[in-house]
């Protein structure tokens, strides 16, 4: 059972300063189908948000309306960070395209888009600088775009997205292409921009950066938000139950009656899916079940419970990669 | 305004010397075959006129339609440059970069023909003519929906104004095609390389002018529009 539903407006903790607040909101590409259904999403300042859900599902579309790029067809999307004034602009972005000035070199190309920003021209070599140690692009920041690896591209265009400090950050699939150090980099720098006050929304398919970091996760399938809640809600939601499904021949199949103790056949239609509370420690006693009635197991899957889990529950889907 | 765009323009240009190098030279041999082949004057103006005038338009349409469908375009306007200053400053800096690159062709074209005050004329004529290519090639971007279509569109609007600009024709004095010629974007350019083996113009360019104040007025209020329409580029 998921913590909210679709039609619940996510509650924020009293003691956090909101944002951004979308609320009813829709929306379509000319006459296709709705992309997105009656989303409703609050986004305060310190907190890290992860969109999860299938391709296709509106994660990137949602971005893009919260970006003011996209006209929603009906709903509303208020709050603070719309009315504020500053020098600087108060959203970063970073999405799938690597596209730079690819004849410049990279410190140009950074300096360029954080002027661009709003950052000032004494501020503008510190900042790009420090960043550039951060993401590991250091020693690279004087050569030409044009010859930097696509992990390289994605570091400069993460970079080129914080370097302004924004209140908002939304980042659309921000593992794509980095390595796993400048990944545990990018989760660092990530934290800290949290905990300095900055919203983080983020899109993506890496399960492990969004359990490292994200403070309240949205699931989104088909257009709507069909579970939310933090990664603690989500996950008791699951309850602690290992999950095993057995592909097996099934023209040979007559199944037993009982596979272990505290042990569950939950779903016979297609791969036998079984569930336990003993962990991985049910697999032998279930394996040799099906041995004895001569069953012919041609694959096992173990599903322990966590978000590809839930995903996979809520979607009925695997995740992409 | 921080001329951000303008200052980029030029390090992307300096970044390319080779690109830069063949800017220079192609219309130096082209308007040396002219030159040196004894084409009648009128013809040679003809296609100095057409020749430079393209070299604008072509020059800032289809570098922006390719920017915009890799992203880049989107991504410059997300960081926070408007959208007008964004088209001004790019044709303000494609402009001058096309103006120094065409100054040699422009040169040999008036070599021997023009005093220093009229080849100083003849300069300012040209870069203010392809401010107004450049500027027309940045909304003819927005019409385009891929390359060839950009290529296409650039060579009918600049072809379909020089032939307006009494280019490809002569209309008869008083007429109401010569009203018209007079007020065109490109009659001061042809004008001025036609009259240069016969001393300088001395004319008022008003169509040069008309069009230099205008467009980029044009420019700032069809800004939303442009990028708009560049976006969906972007996003095929």
């Amino acid at each position: 059972m998921n913590s909210t539903t679709a039609d619940e407006t996510v509650v924020m903790d009293s003691g956090l300063t909101s944002l951004i607040k979308v609320s009813g909101l829709h929306f379509r590409y000319a006459s296709s189908p709705p992309v997105l259904i009656d989303i409703d999403l609050e986004v305060s300042a310190g907190e890290i948000v992860a969109l999860l859900g299938p391709n296709g599902a509106g994660k990137s579309t949602l971005l893009r309306i919260l970006l003011n790029e996209l006209t929603p067809e009906s709903g509303t999307i208020a709050g603070p960070l719309l009315s504020m004034k500053s020098s600087r602009v108060l959203m970063g972005y970073a999405g799938e395209e690597t596209a730079h000035f690819n004849s410049l070199t990279g410190i140009q190309n950074a300096h360029f888009f954080a002027r661009a920003a709003g950052v000032e021209k004494h501020e503008v070599s510190e900042m790009v600088s420090g960043l550039m140690n951060l993401v590991g692009l250091s020693n690279e920041a004087d050569k030409v775009v044009s010859s930097y690896s696509f992990g390289a591209k994605r570091k400069l265009l993460l970079l080129e997205a914080l370097v302004h400090q924004p209140k908002l950050l939304l980042l659309d699939e921000p593992t794509v292409g980095l390595d796993p150090v400048s990944r545990d980099a990018l989760a660092d720098i990530l934290s800290k921009c949290s905990q300095e006050g900055s919203a983080i929304v983020m899109a993506s398919h890496d399960l492990n950066f969004l359990e490292q970091l994200a403070d309240r996760i949205l699931v989104i399938d088909e257009g709507r938000v069909v579970s939310s809640g933090s990664q603690i809600e989500l996950l008791s939601s699951l309850g602690t139950a290992t999950r095993f499904q057995v592909s097996v021949d099934t023209a040979s199949i007559e199944l037993p009656q009982y596979f272990g103790e505290d042990v569950e056949l939950v779903d016979d239609s297609g791969p036998l899916v079984f569930e336990t509370t003993r962990g991985q420690a049910a697999l032998p006693e279930i394996w040799a079940a099906l041995i004895s009635a001569r069953v012919k197991i041609l694959g096992v899957e173990v599903r322990e419970p966590g978000l590809a889990e839930l995903f996979r529950r809520v979607t009925g889907q695997e995740l992409p990669g | 305004m921080k001329f951000l765009v303008t200052v980029m323009e030029f390090r992307i240009a300096l970044a390319r010397p080779r690109l830069l190098a063949f800017n220079v030279m192609v219309p130096v041999v082209l308007v040396l075959a002219i030159s040196l082949g004894g084409a009648p004057e009128f013809h040679a103006a003809a296609v100095y006129t057409v020749l430079f005038t393209i070299f604008g338009t072509f020059g800032s349409a289809i570098p922006l339609v390719r920017d915009a469908e890799a992203g880049l375009f989107g991504r410059i306007i997300r960081s926070g440059v408007p959208p007008s200053h964004f088209l001004i400053e790019r044709a303000a800096g494609g402009s001058a970069i096309d103006a120094l690159q065409l100054l040699p062709a422009l040169t040999i074209a008036t070599l021997g023909s023009i005093s220093l005050n009229g080849w100083i004329r003849a300069v300012l004529v040209l870069w203010s003519s392809i401010w107004i290519a450049n500027l027309l090639g940045n909304l003819v971007a927005a019409a385009a929906r891929s390359l060839a279509e950009t290529a296409l569109f650039s060579a009918v609007v600049t072809l379909f104004l020089l032939h307006l600009s009494g280019v490809f024709r002569t209309p008869l004095p008083q007429s109401s095609w010569a009203v018209i010629e007079a007020f065109s974007p490109f009659q001061a350019l042809h004008e001025t390389l036609l009259t240069v083996s016969a001393g300088t113009s001395t004319e008022f360019p008003l169509g040069l002018v008309v069009w230099v104040l205008i467009l980029p007025v044009v420019t700032v209020f069809l800004a939303r529009s442009v990028t708009r329409s560049l976006r969906l580029a972007s996003d095929g």
